[in-house]
Order: C-alpha cells, then sequence, then structure tokens
C-alpha cells in the first residue's frame, strides 16, 4: 500500500481519525487521546495493517500552539509500511493512555518522554525517571527549560 | 561429650529467623554502573534468588549527554558530528542515517560515486563493528585470547579506512549532500588486500570460538528470545534476526547500493545467545562478499555533489529516515519548522530498544549466563542514553 | 612491568662478595611507581574504545610502559585513565571510585570532554564541564578521542612527573598538571626510532636523555 491509500485506509477504520495536516514524509493521522489504545489495538490486529512493532516514540513540544505532540511510530513487517500516528495534547495537563500493554517497549519509550517532558501516561505500570534522578526539577527537553547549569553557545 | 550435626538448611533458617525453605532466599545485587562487563556504565539491578535472575532492572542515564537538546541548538551539518559520539562503532552509519534524512527533506539527489563508496564503508565499519564485539564477547566469558586477535584484526581494517578519513574512531566521514573527501588513490588496493587477509582470519575466529565447545556450552539455549518477544519489544538488528524474523532494512527497504549486490540476510532459529553470534560472525562474511562486489565498479564522479553550507533550511514538516546500523535500525526524527536548526530532532537508537529485550531473556536464568546474554546483545551504552 | 624506560637511579658498588646499590629512597621509590602504574578501567564513552581497548591491544601494547595490569576495581588500581564523557549522574560515582583508590593515585584524563565538556558544553543540562570539577587531574591528554600514541605519551609524561614530583615525606603533593601533546614536527615514528636506537645502543633507555633529544616543549617537565 503506498502513502496515500494507507492514510485514507486507516482514516477509514474510525471516524474520529483525521489525516495530519502539516507535511510529513510517511503516512500520518491525528487521533483523539482517549481513543488511542483502541485504535491502536485494531491498527495492530487487523490483518489489513497488521503494525506489529511500535518502532519509537517521540514527543514534540509546540510551545507556541500549547500542545504536546505525541506522535507513534508503527512498522510492519508483513506489509512493509510505516504510520505516523499523532496524538496532541494540552501543554497544561499533559495525559494520554499507556499503550504498553499492547506494545511492551512502549513501557520505556513511554519513560523517556515523562522524564524529558513530564506528559503523564495513565495506568502506566512503572512510571519514573528515567535518565535523570529522580529528584531532578523541570523537564530539559521542553522548550521553556531553564537551569543554572546550561550554557548558551556565545554567538 | 555430645556431638551435634546441623545442617546447612537450619542454619540458613536460623539466620534469617525465618520458617521458610533456603531456597527462597531474595535478595538484590547492584551490577554497574562501573562494572568490566557491562560495556561502560550501564546499572543493573538484580533480584536474585541464590544464583537465579529474578528480576533485571536496568537502570540508565550515567552517560546522558543531552545530544537531543543540544541538537536542537545546531543547525544541520553539526548535528552529524554529534552523531558519531553516540554509537560510536557505527559512526559512518549514523552519520549517514542523518545524512540522508536532510537529503531527502531537502530533495538533493546524491550521484553513484557517493553511494557506492557510502555502503562500502558503511559496511567496513560493519566489520569492524563486529570484530570488537566479537573480542569483546570473549573477554566477558573469560577468554582473553580473542580479545587480543579481534584487536589485531581492526587495528588492520583501521589503518585502511584511516587513510581516506582521517581518523580512528569518531569518523565523521559522510556529511549531507556527499562525503568529507574523496577515497585515498590506495583504498581499492588495500580493501582488496585486507579482503585477502581478513577471509583466513575468519577460519582462524571459527577455530578459536564458533567451534569451542565452552563457548557452546555457554551460549547454547542461553537468553532465549522468541520472534513473538523480539518484535514485542522493539529488538531490531542481529537481534532481530537471531530470533528468526528475517527483517534487514538494506534487503526490504534498499538505501545505497544495496539493491544492486548480492547478500544473503543470516537468520538464527531458536533465538538463543548462541544464533546471535552466529549471525553476527556470518554477517562480516557477508559483509565481505556486499564490498568485495562494489570495490571494482566505484563510478567515477564528484565526491560532494552540492556543498551545504550551514544555513541549510529544510522546509516544514516531519521527516523520518531510518538505516541498519551494526546494531539495528538507527531512525532519525527531524521536525524542522523552516529554521536552519532542527525544531527537534529526535534518535531512535538501535540499543535503546534491543536493550529490553534482556529482562525476559534472562529471567530465571543464572546469573553467570546474564553476561553472556548481554554480551550478545551488543549494547553500546551512549547509544542508549544519548 | 613491561620495558623499564629508565635506568635503576642511584650507584652500584662493587664490594666483595656482589654489589651494594647506593640510592635516595625517594628516587627508588618512585622509580618502581612510575613504571608499574595500575589502570582502572573506567571507561563511559567513546575515548574508552581507544583508550582502553585499543591501547590494552596487540597494535599499541600499554605493557610496554608498564600499565597493562588494568582492574576493575578501584582498590588495586592507581591510575585513573578517564575515558569518556562524565554527565552529572555519574560524577558522584566518579568521587566515590576516586577516593576508593589507595594513595599515591594519578589521573590522566584524556578527550575533549573529561577537560572541558568537549562537543557536549553548550546547551547541555547534564555534562560536566570537565572532570577536573570533581577530583584533581594531573595530566591532560586533548583529542576526540586521542589516539593510542598521545595517551601512551601522556603516561610517559605522568611517569616523569612522578619521578621527579613526590616525596616520602609529602606523598601525593605533585606538581602542577601537565598537558600532554606531541610537540610540533615530531611524530610518532621519531619517537620509536629514537627509542629503537637507544634500546639497540645500550639496552635500556634513558627517558631524560630521548627528552632532551626531541626538544619536548618548555613547561611540561621543569617542575615550576
Ligand atoms: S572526547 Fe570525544 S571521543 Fe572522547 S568521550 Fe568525548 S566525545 Fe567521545
Amino acid at each position: 500500500m503506498d502513502r496515500e491509500t494507507l492514510q485514507a485506509a486507516v482514516c477509514q477504520l474510525d471516524s474520529s481519525i483525521r489525516p495530519l495536516e502539516e507535511n510529513a514524509d510517511r503516512a500520518a493521522v491525528v487521533v483523539e487521546a482517549a481513543a488511542l489504545p483502541a485504535i491502536l489495538r485494531r491498527l495492530r490486529d487487523e490483518p489489513e495493517f497488521s503494525f506489529a512493532q511500535l518502532l519509537d516514540h517521540v514527543a514534540v513540544d509546540w510551545i507556541d500552539r500549547g500542545q504536546f505532540e505525541l506522535v507513534y511510530h508503527l512498522y510492519s513487517f508483513k506489509h512493509k509500511h510505516f504510520l505516523f500516528v499523532s496524538v496532541f495534547v494540552p501543554r497544561e495537563d499533559p495525559r494520554v493512555p499507556t499503550v504498553c500493554r499492547l506494545y511492551p517497549v512502549a513501557e520505556w519509550q513511554e519513560r523517556e518522554v515523562y522524564d524529558l517532558f513530564g506528559v503523564l501516561y495513565e495506568d502506566h505500570p512503572d512510571l519514573r525517571r528515567l535518565f535523570l534522578e529522580d529528584d531532578w526539577i523541570g523537564f530539559p527537553l521542553r522548550k521553556d527549560y531553564q537551569d543554572d547549569f546550561m550554557l548558551d553557545r556565545p554567538r | 561429650m555430645t556431638v551435634e550435626v546441623s545442617s546447612l538448611k537450619e542454619l540458613v533458617e536460623q539466620a534469617s529467623g525465618t520458617s521458610g525453605s533456603p531456597d527462597t532466599q531474595e535478595y538484590f545485587v547492584n551490577m554497574g554502573p562501573q562494572h568490566p562487563s557491562t560495556h561502560g556504565v550501564l546499572r543493573l539491578v538484580l533480584k536474585l534468588d541464590g544464583e537465579r535472575v529474578l528480576r533485571c532492572i536496568p537502570v540508565l542515564g550515567y552517560i546522558h549527554r543531552s545530544i537531543e537538546k543540544i541538537s536542537e541548538h545546531m543547525n544541520y551539518m553539526n548535528c552529524v558530528h554529534l552523531t558519531d559520539r553516540m554509537d560510536y562503532l557505527s559512526s559512518i552509519m549514523n552519520n549517514w542515517a542523518v545524512a540522508k534524512a536532510v537529503e531527502e527533506a531537502a530533495g538533493i539527489e546524491v550521484n553513484d560515486r557517493i553511494r557506492y563508496i557510502r555502503t562500502i564503508f558503511a559496511e567496513l565499519e560493519r566489520i569492524q563493528s563486529h570484530q570488537l564485539w566479537w573480542g569483546v564477547l570473549g573477554m566477558d566469558l573469560g577468554a582473553f585470547t580473542p580479545f587480543l586477535y579481534g584487536i589485531r584484526d581492526r587495528e588492520v581494517l583501521n589503518d585502511v579506512m584511516e587513510e581516506t578519513i582521517g581518523a580512528r574512531l569518531t569518523m565523521n566521514y559522510v556529511l549531507p549532500g556527499g562525503l568529507m573527501a574523496d577515497i585515498h588513490p590506495n583504498f581499492v588496493n588495500r580493501v582488496k588486500e585486507f579482503i585477502k587477509y581478513f577471509r583466513p582470519k575468519l577460519d582462524e575466529y571459527d577455530d578459536l570460538l564458533t567451534n569451542n565447545v565452552i563457548i557452546q556450552e555457554r551460549l547454547r539455549n542461553v537468553g532465549v528470545l522468541s520472534a513473538q518477544t523480539a518484535v514485542q519489544y522493539g529488538a531490531t538488528g542481529p537481534v532481530l534476526r537471531g530470533s528468526g524474523v528475517a527483517f534487514d532494512l538494506r534487503k526490504d527497504h534498499p538505501y545505497g547500493v544495496y539493491d544492486q549486490v548480492d547478500f544473503e540476510v543470516p537468520v538464527g532459529t531458536v533465538g538463543d545467545s548462541w544464533d546471535r553470534y552466529w549471525v553476527r560472525v556470518e554477517e562480516m562474511r557477508q559483509s565481505l562478499r556486499i564490498v568485495e562486489q562494489l570495490l571494482d565498479n566505484i563510478p567515477p564522479g564528484d565526491f560532494l555533489v552540492k556543498k551545504l553550507n550551514s544555513k541549510i533550511k529544510l522546509p516544514e514538516g516531519r521527516y523520518y529516515s531510518q538505516l541498519e546500523t551494526a546494531r539495528g535500525i538507527l531512525g532519525v526524527f527531524i521536525t524542522s519548522d523552516k529554521k536552519d536548526e532542527p525544531y527537534r530532532l529526535h534518535y531512535r537508537s538501535p540499543n535503546f530498544n534491543n536493550l529490553w529485550c534482556l529482562e525476559p531473556m534472562i529471567k530465571g536464568d543464572y546469573i553467570a549466563s546474564l553476561i553472556g546474554a548481554m554480551s550478545s546483545l551488543d549494547l553500546v551504552i551512549p547509544d542508549i542514553d544519548r | 612491568m613491561g620495558i623499564v624506560t629508565d635506568k635503576l637511579p642511584g650507584a652500584l658498588e662493587k664490594v666483595p662478595g656482589g654489589n651494594v646499590l647506593v640510592t635516595r629512597f625517594d628516587e627508588i621509590i618512585n622509580w618502581a611507581r612510575a613504571n608499574s602504574l595500575w589502570p582502572l578501567t573506567f571507561g563511559t564513552s567513546c575515548c574508552a574504545i581507544e583508550m582502553l581497548m585499543a591501547t590494552g591491544g596487540p597494535r599499541h601494547d600499554m605493557a610496554r610502559f608498564g600499565a597493562e595490569v588494568a582492574r576493575p576495581s578501584p582498590r588495586q588500581a592507581d591510575l585513573l585513565i578517564l575515558a569518556g564523557t562524565i554527565v552529572k549522574r555519574m560524577a558522584p560515582r566518579l568521587r566515590t571510585l576516586y577516593e576508593q583508590m589507595a594513595e599515591p593515585r594519578y589521573v590522566i584524563a584524556t578527550g575533549a570532554c573529561t577537560i572541558s565538556g568537549g562537543p557536549f558544553i553548550y546547551h547541555s543540562y547534564t555534562t560536566v564541564r570537565g572532570a577536573d570539577e570533581i577530583i584533581p587531574v594531573d595530566v591532560y591528554v586533548p583529542g576526540c578521542p586521542p589516539r593510542p600514541e598521545q595517551l601512551f605519551h601522556g603516561l610517559l609524561t605522568l611517569q616523569k612527573m612522578i619521578k621527579e614530583g613526590e616525596t616520602i615525606r609529602e606523598p601525593g603533593v605533585r606538581r602542577k598538571p601537565v598537558i600532554s601533546a606531541l610537540p610540533e614536527g615530531v611524530t610518532m615514528e621519531d619517537i620509536q626510532g629514537e627509542m629503537k636506537e637507544l634500546l639497540v645502543k645500550e639496552n635500556v633507555v634513558d627517558v631524560h636523555q630521548a627528552v632532551d633529544k626531541l626538544k619536548w616543549p618548555s613547561g611540561t617537565n621543569d617542575g615550576s
């Protein structure tokens, strides 16, 4: 399936799924946070898609829009196709249900995002910091992160 | 005078103050971050029952250098240099991954010469990386000699690459838009010499480790990872292939000139440490084959199609590009907002995802097997932490 | 212990029935210490491959300088070769490792990262900008990563420092740290050739002599 067909086919799955408006070089869709686990389960299990692997999970801090974008990179060994699933959550209260029951590796990928962005994953079995100490203050990959330690490059 | 005979069981019961059996003595052992066989600063918290591993909790962050944050303040040409320092044993492939992402996003087509040279160097580096892994695997299992053999051959290859690149480890050879320099006039001949030198050495490797009963005993049926678990836990590269999933980006989504060469993807059957060992040794042979096929027909051309300046801007959007390093899929996710610095640059590092296979692999096994199993994962810790 | 690249300090006197060595305690102890450094295997990242693996390998062979007995335990080591970036989380562990080493202990900082933070100096929220913020460093070896030859030069510099520096009365008090870099126009081949020549000539090498011939940069060894 090529990019457009795949994107259209995924959008057919559920009325809450819509294509990503911004430019992306792979098929990309946007889903609602609450519907995420159910949709990922269907994407994984339905033979037409069979996205068996969650390759990656990335967060992007869109500070101007006041949103975090959470991107799930899905890959299917069977059909060799690739999909971005994006979820937008508000910056003030970033909450999203965990998908680590579907893809076990998400447990750590989500911990990484929590550690660096402070996104809270509901129902996560072991949500704690991954790279930084437990008493670290702030979430360093947020665009507005400041601390006394960081040096700016002299221009 | 009477003699009282006590048993070990009683002794243990007395000591622990419980009436449970001595088989259920659970305790924690901390392994790392300063440990010779965690290959860097990985820390594992092990919950043990006697010598059996009940849980294995990796603790990360001892080399978290915030590369992703630094990259947000760098232009695309500079970002390439930091990737060398992530998985330093696949530095050219890491450079290539970023270069590929930037080229795809900016719509730059590279010529055939660049593609050939990149592929050759990537394969040479794959060999180099596996040589080191092979030596260190021997060392982890208590044999020092393989280390000397591995490093010896690595240096030979290092000399060949150094002649062109000028660096020994952080090579920084691939740039967006081409290469740093053209290949050295001696390069082709010296690689041929190396292939002639290294083929028999691979058989020597087999004599030393592959056919060694002790090594086989310590690797076979140890750290078994089923294909299903490997997929679920996000494993890629030799770890995934060792478990019997024939997935290799070089075959399935060819890049470079991998679609023009003839090579096989070695695949394991059981998914134990032995299979992963075998897959890597076999990969060295296949890499030699690939290099051999390409070496004689490097087409003429420029080594840099377009001199990109540091102010290169990518069109707005999300770009993902991936390639197969010596350890698995390295993905580069760029979010651009039309500036010359990436808005967000994320690396999907192969080791980060491979690491989590350790616990399902080793649960219930002896702690001594843990070392062999971990060695067969071939972890590079700075790549996990980034 | 590898090839001892230095004559035993002192004078041999022939007396009936054997020889008597006349020397000073400081000298002979420093001589022994300098020629049997036991490094701790402390590698955090990229530099470790060059500093610990390549130098330990057969090509470069650290054993030539008597420093090949790499120990994973700090209690058995007296040389800490810092190979790789130090981040905030590792810093207390590094301090602990250093404190667990027995005196006299020496530190060689290799690579840009342990000198200044290297490529990760700006905008990094974790990278410690130089290992000397945590522990005292004796010799700096620049490079990213330094070549094994550079480490050897650093090692020879350290040996020289040890031989000249410490006294029994003040153990652990050393001269100013020195920077180890090959002087301009000098290649490793020169040094190797020099060493070979000297070895052939009289079986043992006097480093001080070799140093004078090579015109090492002033300030690296005058101890001021
Ligand atoms: S100095 Fe360079 S090679 Fe050494 S640890 Fe730092 S980044 Fe890596």
